[in-house]
């Protein structure tokens, strides 16, 4: 019914815009306590005491909570699903803290007011312990004390992985040019407009419900179950709206507390972070240090590419251990190098951990390595749009690492398609001004994946069935961050069904209704999802055209489902709702299908980018003026949602390469960036124009042929921006303070 | 205290503590859940509402300031359907998340009110207190373009 390649506005939108979709902490619950926490100000110590009686004596307060009244049992916070292998580092309130930032104690009280002023009462004698702020101290660092003993439990390094293909020494060995750098990437922070909130209730039956605006609701339950100790069944998670996550919400933080707390009290308890908590008590982006190395040859050709990453995955493990073989993907996804070295380890820090945050992994290593190719094409003095091209991987590329087809890779179109439309060739060349303010363009390329394939139970299941009304119902545990996932998947649905989007009715993901899936995480929603929900679609037409034609006694050739109705060819039929009445007015079951897919590929999405500064050189400021990205997407069943994720991500990246950084102090290991207003990210007066150009390609492996539409466009905002300060990289890469353009005349700059 | 004000057209008159955040108000004790909190500092713009026509953080206003004056929430202008500012909005892909959608529309409405053909430069300086963290802002500020020259066309 033509749903697919158009603009259909969100199919929530209208609650959106008129205030009345409630998010958690809009809901009214009965009953409901209220929680505060009580943070550790040190960055290492011995929690010696709590005295809570203050904090208990005042009116109003149910419960003070510590490491002495709750489980003293180990999670991770990064798992997906129960039984799933990962380092158990973290409890609700541990005796050693780790961080600044750190769980001490909680207040459950009548109102967050009390349940405030009553954290504040509580006296807490701290013993401090060494701590370590640098990710280079801390490989010679024996870990975290994790024991009441001080035994360290973990040493660092948490994860090591290494990659070799062909031979790197000849190649650097025969090389003309080697070009080496150093850069850390920042540690960037999610920024969703919502805090993170959580709601816990006792249902009559003795299980606790849990509302949580969360990435996947079976994620949420297997954390909690690990946390508390309890039975499985015992938990049952609903997704609530989500104001924005990023990532920054995929793991589970409050819910073990909240959860705890509620089967304790037998009350339903809020916690609810505000943003200073939100800053210094969730998770970061991991910050990366990176050496990279290529050798080339006389006539301008890499010969090799040596690459050392080291992750700082802050104090607690959650998935951290993933990055440095995350990275690796990535790398070896995007050009192809005849010989390649890659070194990769994470280690423990006693700053906040790390955690899911959008391309996971990507944004790091692409600004790496990006950083690093146009240093090279500069000194050759090649166009850095050539020096790419030149080894871009194409379609169906056997990426080396894991033997994987890359699929359709159109990253060469998006570098030739936005070249052109962004005016590359002649930007370049063009004045650079000679003031005090210089102007210079840069560009960037990057790819992601498309789920969680090979590496995990990549697959879903969808159920899709005919409603009495005619309108059709979608069971498939969906979990949309605010990117129109459920719009886009109603479009899918619509498409098969004759429907429109609006006329897909979406089950919130609930661990209770919905079959298991993965969540919303690596690039997986429209791909993964969306193929489940097309092959459901396509079952149920057909079980709803037999149905049809049972009904009107007809011919099946030829009846095609159509403006909610099952049309014969004369254009003559059958309402779907009046289908519908007659199936029930009979007592007959209602058409559903359920079909369940797995993942057969995981091809890369590409893309580049580029973006016009003006570089103060004075100050150092930089201002964006003009950005372009070019995206290599597959199909875009919603053109306007995809850009609305590309835009939202150049957002990002441009905070990332420019301003984004929360800024652990490398004394106290105290965060600077803890509010907005000493957190800066790029406000609507700050954010240039930008174009979108969408590569539509296409899959082979799946008929609508769409791939993520989401994730590179970050990694390439950051490596966009953060490759035009390179010329200042070249001398000192670990901070975007100042940076000029690739343009040959801001060489003078440098 | 006591204090009579006007929200959504609607007269109040009710009794106030003199501590009271008018964000805290308006959600509390009005149940107004589409003023969203956001930082509680008047960073992020989530609890934009309008003070008579004029956009304000509503989280760094005391109640009482309130007093005698007419508040606006995202619930004021919808009574049975969105108008023409929503649908822009919604048309224009400037809803993601949605969260920080009924303070950047008040934003927008205070910014027409104030300023009925401004330029897209004044547009973006307008919104500028209001952090949104899905959308890049272009698609917002192409849709209240869009409803500045609607309403420039229909001499409203």
């Amino acid at each position: 019914m033509n749903q697919i390649s158009r603009r259909v506005p969100l199919v929530d939108g209208v609650a959106k815009v008129t205030g009345a979709l409630r998010f958690t902490a809009d809901l009214h619950v009965e009953g409901l306590l209220h929680c505060a926490l009580v943070f550790s100000p040190h960055p290492h110590a011995r929690v010696a005491c709590i005295d809570a009686a203050s904090a208990l004596a005042v009116e109003g307060v149910h419960a003070v909570f510590w490491h002495e009244n709750t489980p003293a049992r180990f999670y991770n916070s990064s798992i997906w699903f129960a039984g799933q292998e990962a380092l158990a580092d973290e409890r609700m309130f541990a005796p050693i803290v780790r961080h600044v930032g750190d769980r001490v104690a909680a207040v459950v009280a009548d109102t967050e007011e009390i349940a405030r002023l009553a954290a504040k009462l509580i006296a807490v004698e701290y013993v401090d312990l060494p701590a370590i702020f640098d990710q280079e101290a801390a490989l010679l660092h024996a870990g975290l004390a994790m024991q009441e003993d001080g035994t360290p439990t973990f040493m660092n390094p948490v994860a090591y992985e290494s990659f070799v293909r062909g031979d790197t020494e000849a190649g650097f060995a025969a090389a003309e040019l080697v070009v080496e750098t150093h850069v850390t990437t920042p540690r960037s922070h999610h920024c969703a407009v919502e805090t993170h909130a959580c709601i816990a209730k006792p249902e009559p039956d003795g299980r606790i419900g849990i509302l949580s605006p969360c990435q996947s609701v079976f994620a949420v339950q297997a954390v909690v179950v690990q946390a508390l100790g309890v039975p499985q069944e015992q938990i049952r998670v609903t997704k609530t709206p989500i104001g924005g996550s990023f990532g920054g919400k995929a793991e589970p933080i409050l819910e073990p507390l909240c959860a705890f707390f509620a089967l304790t009290l037998e009350r339903p308890v809020m916690i609810r972070y505000d943003r200073d908590e939100t800053f210094t008590a969730t998770r970061t982006r991991s910050s990366v240090t990176g050496r990279m190395r290529i050798g080339i040859s006389i006539d301008g050709r890499i010969l090799a590419r040596d690459t050392e990453t080291l992750v700082d995955i802050g104090a607690y493990c959650t998935g951290g251990n993933y990055l440095p073989i995350s990275m690796l993907q990535r790398l070896v996804r995007l050009y192809d190098v005849p010989a390649e070295r890659y070194r990769g380890r994470a280690v423990y820090t006693n700053t906040v951990p790390a955690g899911a945050f959008r391309g996971y992994g990507s944004p790091q290593i692409h600004t790496i390595a990006e950083i690093t190719l146009d240093i090279a094409a500069r000194r050759l003095g090649i166009d850095p749009v050539a020096m790419r091209l030149r080894y871009l991987v194409g379609p169906n590329a056997i990426e080396p690492w894991q033997g994987l087809d890359v699929g359709n890779a159109r990253g060469r179109e998006c570098l030739i398609g936005g070249a052109d439309a962004f005016g590359w060739h002649v930007r370049r060349l063009g004045d650079a001004g000679q003031g005090r303010w210089r102007r210079g363009v840069g560009l960037a390329s990057a790819t992601h994946i498309n789920g969680c394939c090979p590496g995990f139970h990549e697959e879903t299941t969808a159920t899709l069935r005919l409603l009495p009304d005619g309108r059709a119902e979608l069971v498939c545990a969906l979990h949309d961050l605010g990117c129109g996932a459920d719009t886009t998947l109603a479009q899918i649905a619509g498409e098969t069904l004759g429907l429109s989007a609006c006329d897909i009715a979406i089950v919130p993901a609930d661990t209770d209704s919905c079959p298991y899936d993965l969540g919303t995480r690596a690039s997986r929603m429209t791909y993964i999802c969306g193929e489940a929900i097309r092959r459901a679609g396509v079952a149920l037409s057909e079980v709803i055209r037999a149905a049809a034609v049972r009904e009107l006694n007809t011919e099946a050739a030829g009846m095609r489902l159509e403006a909610g109705a099952v049309r014969r060819p004369d254009g003559s039929g059958l309402a779907l709702s009046e289908l519908a009445a007659r199936l029930v007015a009979r007592g007959a079951e209602l058409p559903s299908a359920t079909e369940i897919y797995r993942a057969q590929a995981n091809p890369g999405s590409y893309a580049a980018h580029f973006a016009e500064v003006e570089v103060d050189r004075l100050t150092g400021r930089v201002r964006v003026t003009d950005y372009l990205a070019a995206h290599d997407i597959g199909r875009a069943i919603n053109p306007m949602l995809v850009e609305g994720q590309i835009h939202g991500g150049i957002q990002i990246g441009i905070g990332y390469a420019l301003y984004e950084d929360v800024a652990i102090d490398p004394v106290t290991g105290r965060m600077r960036g803890d509010s907005f207003s000493r957190y800066t990210l790029a406000n609507a007066s700050e954010m240039p124009p930008m174009r979108v150009v969408l590569i539509e390609e296409g899959g082979t492996d799946r008929p609508v042929r769409r791939k993520s539409r989401r994730r590179d466009s970050d990694h390439s905002g950051c490596g966009g921006s953060g490759q035009r300060r390179q010329s200042c990289a070249e001398r000192r890469t670990d901070r975007p303070a100042a940076f000029a353009g690739t343009h040959p005349c801001l060489r003078g700059l440098r | 205290m006591r204090m009579s004000l006007k929200v959504n057209g609607q007269a109040i008159e009710t009794e106030i503590s003199p501590i009271s955040r008018l964000s805290g108000f308006l959600r509390d004790v009005l149940g107004l859940t589409g003023v969203k909190e956001g930082c509680c500092e008047g960073e992020c713009g989530a609890c934009t509402v309008l003070l008579d026509s004029q956009p304000v953080n509503s989280c760094l206003i005391l109640a009482f300031q309130a007093a005698g004056r007419e508040i606006t929430t995202i619930e004021g202008p919808c009574r049975s359907d969105i108008n023409d500012l929503q649908r822009a909005f919604l048309e224009m892909g400037a809803v993601q998340c949605g969260y920080c959608t009924p303070g950047m529309l008040l934003a927008a409405e205070g910014l027409l009110r104030a300023n009925p053909n401004p330029g897209e430069a004044e547009i973006r300086h307008a919104l500028a207190g209001n952090i949104c963290r899905c959308t890049g802002f272009e698609t917002i500020v192409q849709a209240v373009a869009i409803e500045a020259a609607a309403r420039q066309g229909a001499g409203r």
